[in-house]
């Protein structure tokens, strides 16, 4: 059927045509957004932290008594505790940390060169106090330096030596060597590789490690364990066992592979991404539903006309087509109208969560998922209207 | 009442005349309804004010009282011990209370393994400013130091199987305090005292201790704090009470605007003669936050949800353009038999009587439709966003707004059908 | 009874004006029974729409029982309906899913009637009918003759001063037609005014009053004179 035609078809129907329009609109602007959305979290989650994601188990606990949260009893229950675990079969590495990587805060402070502190201030930055392991636990290489070996600081009274990650180093440094130099928490021992800290730091590659004991944790602390790729889960169950027999004076809060702690982190937008998703799945489903209901009665309400049609020698799929085509034209019209309903929405809701921009291709694709749903819908009804008899026509003229 | 079951028997048949354009109507409208409540449940929950007549007249003061400079910062989110003490010597406040919160693990012998408990660390004055009510005992005499504290009934009931423990004895981190008093069933939600980084969201606390011991025990916050200074944070006792460990959140209660007015003189004055006294190096910056206005000062607001909201909103539309879509093509497909009952002489009126039932009767299964939708939704939004799991509840002021939204949901879908239907001319359709 | 004075009717599209009905004079008196015939597209059915209130008119004026119908307000005009006059299509145009005896309650539900007196005029119009049997019967579970029966039925328990029929028998076989016809001359006897639309000439010739219309012009076995006009 020629274009104009069609358009008159739809406008002999302003208004069950404008609501579905309207509709089409809306259900366009909201899957665009929703892929998006969807494609910005999956993007977060593929970003490379730095870490071995799937055989790195974090153990966060906690001593339940007074004494046990502090040193020196402290240091003995770690030492008991990180000896208990290596002997678990599977176990390659342990080493305890006053927190995880991968968090969304935690324990973080300024880190900058004392010469030039304005310039060189780095704000946030997860500090975290570890065991030698911590390193060969998490594999990040040595980039400069010598890591420290050993908790204890040599005279055991200066700073311990202070282990960065890259980019705080050349942030700090400004891109010249940092092994050897100084930050106000102490003596740069070494450069490693970037890794992912805490999310709420403003970069979150930056970290600063410092290879000492822990004096107090009433905040908890990190067993962090490196294990063969295939005993993860088995060391994973053992691990409440194990740790309970060195002292049962600890609260277990969780036990968790990095890979779900990095879930975790985005959980919320995962959240917001999967549930726009389903909405998106029922607003085609809806937009379906509305195709269908209007293919459908108007083929009640034309039997005649499609009779007509069909006395006057149109093709059954002919006819078909014809039903089909109209789909078309309003869900093609219906997401013109939604690219603007789309940047609409996405100003909106840019404005209390972070969204990138629409890209040019996105519309197509939509459009798309969009053309093949209603397609669908309009099978049925536009197959029941080939089916409208010839004698249709003459029935009631 | 004759008329009415006959006006329902009407409806009825038209329903089955067409059940599944019907169904349909009823599906799509219960469905963007249903999303649509779900949000609006979170939404209005996390919004609603949880002390309408005190919430404009408790304010959380911040000042600038710091060791650092800075020109234009907002002041830290919590204040000192020190900087406590200097506001504290006002008495413009009709109550004040500073207070922060902490882990803690509790048991009654020490043979018991222990409870991890949330605890409340503060001053008297916390129990009359917020409006927590006693069930049994009562609250500390004064602001000193005191091996003493306060249970919620839950906790008390948990530990001792009994609410009425007032007089007992219990180890908090292997150290013995008494009960003094017991609190009745108390959910601050959300919970404006303890804003800062979506605390709100929080359940209140367990038990409560007063400050000076929690400082004299070296209990460290659980939420943010910051040391500035050579300060060391695990040494509350000491360098907690005279350097700059920022951990306290402090609210004062000021009824009047001249109260309001004379505090922030006040405070003015303090920043103005610290800095005189060289204590402290930036521009006074003194914030006098109301507490109903507190998540939006901390920037806390739930943007998922917002954001949610926005879609829900869009879907709930949506919804209603299709529902109306298809009653409309539901009432077309039978204004037939409405032209019939206009030649038998029924008035507009009638009729429109008529639709007003069908209307009900498609309201009464929408809204059912939207209840069992809502509950999945909650359900799958709690699973998904688990923080925000204590505001999923109902009350009888949101489901009387979600009827009435219902209501006029049906009444919008089938108003324009109705008056096409009721309007559209007689002579048409008969003569077929 | 029904007088019409210079009444006339136009339909209008965007290219065409057509005159459906021209200067139309018209009286009918209490207990005739007229038929009206005519070509297709002769306008006697839009003249039955007006008559029957379903459509207005452009011109002229319509008195019923006297009263001028036209600026009667929707209200009104549904009463006036309701009340003096009854419809009998071809189509019978029963409601398909409601019993035989719900369908002959509607207009007397309408009338604000109490369940009582709905009851007993529902049984004497089944009665007058023949169908008293089958009162719990669908629409479609009866022959065309049945249904155009329940149809006059529904039409008659109203108790109308005018019956308005539009082909009444056009559907149906010879002899429910005649039954039929039988049975508006039946009622006609007991005091309806009954104005038949039809195409048949022996119904037509029937009918105590032959009506014809052409080309929206009426031209009447009976002339009928406006200078002296009657009332009702």
């Amino acid at each position: 059927m020629p274009l104009h035609l069609l358009f008159k078809s739809l406008q002999r129907r302003k208004v069950v045509t404008a609501l579905l329009l309207i509709q089409l609109a809306m259900t366009f602007a909201l899957l665009l957004n929703s892929i998006l959305l969807a494609q910005q979290t999956r993007h977060q989650l593929q970003q490379p932290t730095g870490l071995p994601l799937q055989q790195t188990l974090q153990v966060q606990l906690k001593p339940t008594t007074n004494a046990l949260r502090q040193y020196p009893a402290l240091g003995d229950l770690l030492m008991r505790q990180m000896a208990a675990v290596r002997a678990i079969p599977g176990v390659e590495a342990v080493a305890y940390s006053n927190q995880g990587p991968l968090l969304q805060g935690g324990n973080n402070g300024n880190v900058h060169d004392p010469d030039r502190e304005e310039l060189s201030k780095a704000n946030g930055v997860p500090l975290y106090t570890v065991s030698a392991d911590f390193f060969s636990v998490l594999q990040l290489p040595l980039l400069a330096g010598e890591l420290p070996q050993s908790e204890i600081a040599v005279d055991g009274s200066a700073p311990s030596p202070v282990v960065i990650t890259k980019s705080l180093a050349d942030k700090v440094f400004d891109g010249t060597p940092a092994a050897g130099r100084t930050v106000n928490r102490g003596p740069v021992a070494a450069v490693v590789a970037d890794f992912y800290g805490q999310r709420s730091a403003g970069t979150v590659n930056y970290n600063s490690i410092q290879v000492a004991p822990l004096y107090g944790v009433d905040w908890g602390y990190s067993l962090l364990l490196r294990t063969t790729p295939d005993s993860t889960g088995k060391v994973r169950q053992a691990l409440p066992q194990v740790l309970q027999q060195v002292d049962s004076n600890i609260e277990i809060f969780y036990i968790r592979t990095l890979a779900e702690q990095q879930q975790r982190l985005y959980s919320n937008e995962f959240g917001l991404a999967s549930l726009l998703s389903l909405l998106s799945a029922l607003m085609l489903l809806v937009s379906m539903i509305s195709s269908y209901s209007s293919a459908y009665f108007h083929t009640l309400k034309h039997q005649q006309e499609i009779g007509i049609k069909r006395a006057l020698g149109a093709s059954k799929s002919r006819i078909f087509n014809e039903l089909l085509s109209e789909n078309w034209l309003t869900t093609v019209l219906g997401a013109m109208a939604g690219v603007g309903c789309a940047l609409l929405l996405n100003k909106l809701l840019s404005q209390v969560i972070s969204i990138p921009a629409l890209s040019w291709w996105l519309p197509l694709a939509a459009c798309a998922i969009l053309l093949l749903c209603v397609t669908v819908a309009t099978w049925y009804p536009a197959a029941i209207a080939t089916r409208v008899s010839p004698a249709t026509a003459t029935k009631t003229l | 009442m004759e008329q009415l079951f006959y006006y329902l028997k009407v409806s009825w048949f038209s329903v089955k005349r067409a059940p599944l354009p019907y169904m349909l109507t009823v599906l799509i409208l219960s469905l963007g309804l249903g999303v649509f409540f779900s949000n609006a449940t979170f939404y209005y929950r996390m919004n609603s004010d949880p002390l309408p007549d005190k919430s404009d007249k408790l304010f959380f003061p911040m000042m600038m009282l710091v060791p650092y400079q800075c020109s234009d910062c907002k002041p830290p989110s919590v204040l000192s011990y020190s900087n406590v003490a200097k506001l504290a010597a006002s008495d413009i406040p009709s109550a004040k209370a500073a207070m922060y919160s902490a882990d803690g693990y509790l048991r009654q012998h020490a043979t018991q393994p222990p409870t991890p408990v949330n605890i409340r660390i503060t001053q008297r004055d916390f129990f009359t400013m917020f409006d927590v009510p006693l069930l049994h005992g009562s609250v500390w005499a004064d602001d000193q130091a005191r091996d003493e504290l306060l249970l919620s009934k839950a906790s008390a009931e948990k530990i001792f199987g009994r609410s009425d423990v007032t007089g007992q004895q219990l180890l908090l981190d292997d150290r013995l305090f008494t009960v003094i008093g017991v609190l009745d069933e108390w959910q601050m939600l959300p919970k404006l005292y303890d804003a800062f980084g979506r605390n709100y969201l929080n359940a209140a606390e367990d038990i409560y201790l007063p400050l000076e011991s929690g400082y004299d025990y070296n209990y460290l916050s659980n939420r943010n704090s910051s040391t500035f200074d050579d300060a060391d944070y695990r040494k509350l006792a000491t360098d907690g009470r005279t350097k700059a460990i920022h951990q306290l959140q402090y609210w004062v209660q000021l009824d009047t605007p001249a109260q309001q007015q004379a505090y922030r003189q006040f405070m003015a004055n303090l920043v103005a003669d610290e800095k005189a006294a060289g204590r402290h190096p930036s521009a006074e910056a003194n914030q006098l936050v109301m507490m109903r206005d507190i998540i939006r000062y901390f920037g806390g607001e739930s943007g998922d949800i917002k954001a949610f909201a926005i879609v829900t909103l869009l879907f709930l539309l949506v919804c209603i353009f299709n529902a109306s879509h298809l009653s409309l093509n539901r009432y077309l497909s039978n204004q037939y038999e409405f032209s019939l009952r206009r030649a038998l002489g029924a008035k507009r009126s009638q009729l429109q009587l008529q639709l007003l039932v069908d209307m009900s009767m498609m309201s009464a299964f929408t809204l059912g439709g939207a209840a069992v939708i809502a509950y999945g939704s909650i359900n799958l939004m709690n699973y998904l966003w688990p923080s925000n799991r204590l505001f999923a509840s109902w009350d009888l002021q949101l489901m009387l707004v979600l009827a009435a939204l219902t209501l006029i949901c049906s009444y919008l879908v089938t108003l324009y059908p109705s008056l096409r239907a009721s309007f559209g001319s007689l002579n048409k359709q008969l003569k077929e | 009874m029904i007088t019409l004075t210079n009444l006339s009717k136009i339909f209008r599209t965007e290219l065409i004006e057509t005159h459906a009905l021209r200067d139309i004079n018209l009286q009918v008196n209490e207990g005739e029974f007229a038929a009206l015939t005519g070509p297709s597209g002769s306008g006697k059915s839009t003249l039955l729409n007006i008559l029957g209130t379903l459509e207005n008119f452009d011109a002229g004026d319509y008195l019923l029982d006297g009263i001028s119908v036209k600026g009667l307000s929707d209200a009104a005009l549904s009463k006036l309906r309701n009340e003096k006059i009854g419809f009998i299509f071809q189509s019978f145009n029963l409601i398909k899913d409601f019993s035989i005896y719900d369908n002959i309650e509607l207009p007397l539900r309408y009338r604000g009637l109490k369940a009582s007196e709905r009851k007993q005029r529902i049984e004497h119009a089944l009665e007058l009918v023949g169908l008293h049997a089958r009162r719990d019967y669908l629409p479609g579970q009866l022959s065309g003759g049945q249904q155009q029966r329940v149809a006059i039925a529904r039409a008659i328990a109203g108790q109308p001063r005018i019956l308005l029929a539009d082909e009444p028998t056009g559907n149906l076989d010879s002899l429910m037609a005649r039954q039929v016809m039988e049975l508006l001359e039946q009622i006609n006897q007991q005091g309806c005014t009954i104005l038949m639309v039809t195409h048949d000439p022996d119904q037509a010739r029937r009918a105590g009053r032959h009506i014809q219309i052409i080309d929206g012009q009426l031209h009447d076995s009976t002339l009928y004179d406006p200078l002296t006009r009657q009332t009702a």
